[in-house]
């Protein structure tokens, strides 16, 4: 398949920091690729950069053949952003707000009648078109927001964590509305925090963390890199900052995360850790409600690479 | 040029959905040109309190200044009037015609000469229609002492006669002025009942009324409100990431901020037809016939409140910094600009700096137009206002931030 979206060698620096740190990667054509990472990984700033909303430190960008430094304009026209805030106008109804970023696209007359009534249709807000946004649930908002990225019919969709804040239905909205743009031909830069949704989504992903990328490939090759590993679960109450250090110690575990109430515990040997660790966690004090295996997701693979959470 | 429109068209859409932008912008100017014009009442109609009233004296013998003493000499007359003596005929009359004088006495070069030679002369009293009182009663004045100077000459020269046993027809060249009708002398025998009161009243420059003064006075400061919520836009639109979106777009950074000014603009011009005809029908305000040059001087002063926007959103970072900086600036280029009191009342220290301010440029010319002028006239304060909106758009634009 041809690379529409390739990223070479990028870098932004504000100051002393490396947002992004020599990041490369590259799409191919009618793929979703995810950008996977915990906040502040540099995912937004790298999706700033290829919408060349700001310019690289360092490093090139290539969108459908169009160079960012040299064809900004016609790489833009290629592009369908959309933000990770909801970034509509208040005050304008959804159609009001469509038209104008239809225009913004050049879109004019009936052709941007016909985009925005679609983009409407896609959104399934078409009966709602005449009510200002601001009378909108968040869910909603979104959805339009999605739908104003679209109008044009971009080559290339950039999907800034487009999901934040909103209710599970309007989520499985937004899930199921890029699955049909990407089964209709659109290639989607999606990025996100929530493992659920690339997983579901994404045919290759990157994992990014502090600029970088740590890992990529499609979900069963970053599976791989926690091969034959184990994720046991552990719900518990009362677990201080030494239980971790004790749980630790115990052979044959791998990395430990914990939050309040649950401890992930990555291992190879699950079954025969699982007494030594309960016993553990009861001699500290902890109290255990409950213990499962599963198999390692790319929250795992996560933990893995960086020894901390996603969720961090 | 399409997508720089559409920008325009969304911001106007906007506002005029903003119901706080059109109390600021519409009610409240309206509000106080009403309060203020009601309160402050009328200039220009009715009596000046102040009757100024100037003498010159142009008259080579001494007759003129003989007549000038018996006018100033009479208490009545100095509990009435505040009589100035002056030299120049033209700058008088000029003051009289801007209403800065109530009336002028005027004594020609040849008074004297006239007299001698037994030919009618004329004294020019000028009068201030807006005055109408206090110079008719001044002309009535001049009257009444050319009346006693022709009595008081009439005695003197029939005591001289009667005196001298002198035959009439003495000769006309006798000098006057230079005796007073003294015994002894020889006396002209048309005396000075020859010497009529020619009254003339001036054309006096249109007056404007106080509503009419402050229509000028806070539309020239209200209409850079728009430059204030221009910049409230532009904020907005870099917290919202409608700005980020935008430029993630097609549309050129140009594109954006000519489309932002071109709505400010657009807000400013449509603010100024409702101001204009608002004060016209509801308050009477006559704007003066040039409607025109009224518009253009309107447009020039959305210019500068679009350079304002700009500049504001470089200064100001949030919604609230720029609240508190935008009305600074305006209330100081509104002070200087005579929206307060006016202009030319402000101490004389601060009068250089009137130049800075595009409202005092755009009440000067609205005030100019409703007194009559021309375009032409007004045309500098037109460039002025615009070279001083293009230096703050520009500043604006250079400093700006837009991520």
């Amino acid at each position: 398949m041809v690379a529409i979206v390739e990223v070479a060698g990028l870098v932004k620096r504000f100051g002393e920091l490396a947002a992004v740190d020599d990041v490369s990667f590259m799409i191919r054509q009618g793929e979703v690729y995810g950008l996977l990472g915990p906040n502040g990984a540099g995912k937004t700033t790298t999706i700033s950069m290829i919408s060349c909303l700001i310019d690289p430190t360092a490093g090139s960008i290539t969108v459908d053949g169009h160079d960012a430094a040299r064809e900004p304009g016609a790489l833009k026209q290629s592009l369908g952003v959309v933000p990770q805030e909801v970034a509509l106008y208040p005050t304008l109804t959804a159609a009001e707000n469509l038209r104008f970023w239809g225009s913004m696209y050049g879109l004019r007359g009936s052709a941007l009648d016909r985009a925005v009534s679609e983009a409407l249709d896609l959104a399934g807000l078409a009966d709602r078109a005449k009510e200002r946004i601001e009378k909108y649930s968040g869910g909603m908002k979104r959805r339009i927001n999605i739908a104003a990225g679209i109008l044009h019919r971009p080559k290339v969709l950039l999907m800034d964590e487009p999901t934040v804040g909103i209710d599970p239905q309007s989520r499985n909205h937004i899930l199921e509305t890029v699955k049909g743009l990407n089964a209709a031909g659109m290639t989607v830069l999606y990025t996100s925090h929530y493992m659920e949704e690339v997983e579901y989504l994404c045919d290759r992903i990157a994992i990014m963390d502090h600029g970088r990328i740590i890992a990529e490939g499609t979900l069963n090759e970053l599976r791989d890199v926690v091969g034959g590993m184990d994720v046991v679960a552990v719900k518990v109450a009362g677990v201080s900052p030494g239980t971790l250090d004790r749980v630790r110690t115990i052979e044959g575990v791998e990395r430990v995360e914990g939050t309040d109430d649950v401890l992930e515990v990555l291992t190879r040997s699950s079954g025969s850790i699982m007494g030594r660790l309960v016993s553990t966690l009861e001699s500290e004090g902890a109290h255990v409600t409950s213990v499962s295996v599963t198999e390692p997701d790319l929250e795992s693979v996560f933990l893995h690479l960086t020894g901390k959470s996603l969720r961090d | 040029m399409k997508r720089l429109w559409s920008i325009a068209v969304k911001d106007i859409r906007i506002m005029v959905r903003d119901r706080a932008a059109l109390l600021v912008m519409l009610a409240m100017p309206l509000g106080l040109i009403f309060i203020l014009g009601s309160a402050l009442g009328n200039v220009g109609e009715g009596d000046s309190l102040d009757a100024r009233v100037a003498i010159v004296n142009l008259d080579q013998g001494g007759l003129g200044e003989q007549f000038v003493e018996g006018l100033t000499s009479a208490e009545e007359i100095d509990a009435v009037f505040n009589v100035i003596i002056r030299n120049d005929a033209d700058e008088v009359r000029a003051e009289v015609e801007r209403g800065d004088l109530s009336a002028a006495l005027i004594v020609p070069a040849d008074l004297s000469e006239k007299v001698r030679q037994e030919e009618p002369v004329a004294l020019e009293v000028l009068q201030d229609p807006g005055s109408e009182v206090s110079a008719g009663i001044w002309a009535g004045v001049v009257r009444a002492g050319v009346a006693n100077a022709s009595a008081q000459m009439i005695a003197a020269h029939t005591i001289a006669e009667a005196f001298s046993g002198g035959a009439h027809g003495a000769p006309a060249s006798q000098p006057v002025a230079e005796g007073a009708p003294l015994a002894g002398q020889r006396m002209p025998e048309l005396e000075f009942d020859a010497v009529t009161v020619r009254e003339v009243e001036v054309e006096l420059e249109k007056q404007i009324s106080m509503i009419s003064y402050y229509a000028a006075a806070m539309s020239g400061m209200f209409l850079l409100f728009g430059g204030m919520f221009g910049a409230f836009s532009f904020v907005r639109e870099r917290r919202e990431q409608t700005l980020a979106r935008m430029m993630s777009t097609p549309a050129s950074t140009a594109t954006i901020v000519g489309g932002k000014a071109l709505g400010v603009l657009l807000i400013g011009v449509l603010q100024f037809v409702v101001l204009f005809a608002g004060t016209h029908f509801l308050f009477q305000v006559d704007w003066g016939t040039n409607v025109v040059g009224t518009l253009l001087v309107g447009l020039a002063e959305t210019v500068a409140a679009a350079g304002l926007a700009m500049s504001l959103a470089a200064l100001g970072r949030t919604e609230r910094a720029i609240g508190g900086i935008a009305p600074a600036f305006i209330m100081l280029f509104a002070a200087l600009g005579g929206s307060m009191i006016p202009a030319d009342q402000l101490p004389g220290w601060l009068l250089p700096a009137q130049v800075l301010s595009p409202v005092y440029w755009t009440v000067d010319a609205f005030l100019e137009l409703m007194r009559g002028a021309s375009l032409a006239t007004v045309a500098p304060n037109i460039g002025a206002v615009l070279a001083i909106g293009l230096v703050l758009l520009g500043f604006g634009v250079w400093r700006v931030r837009y991520e």
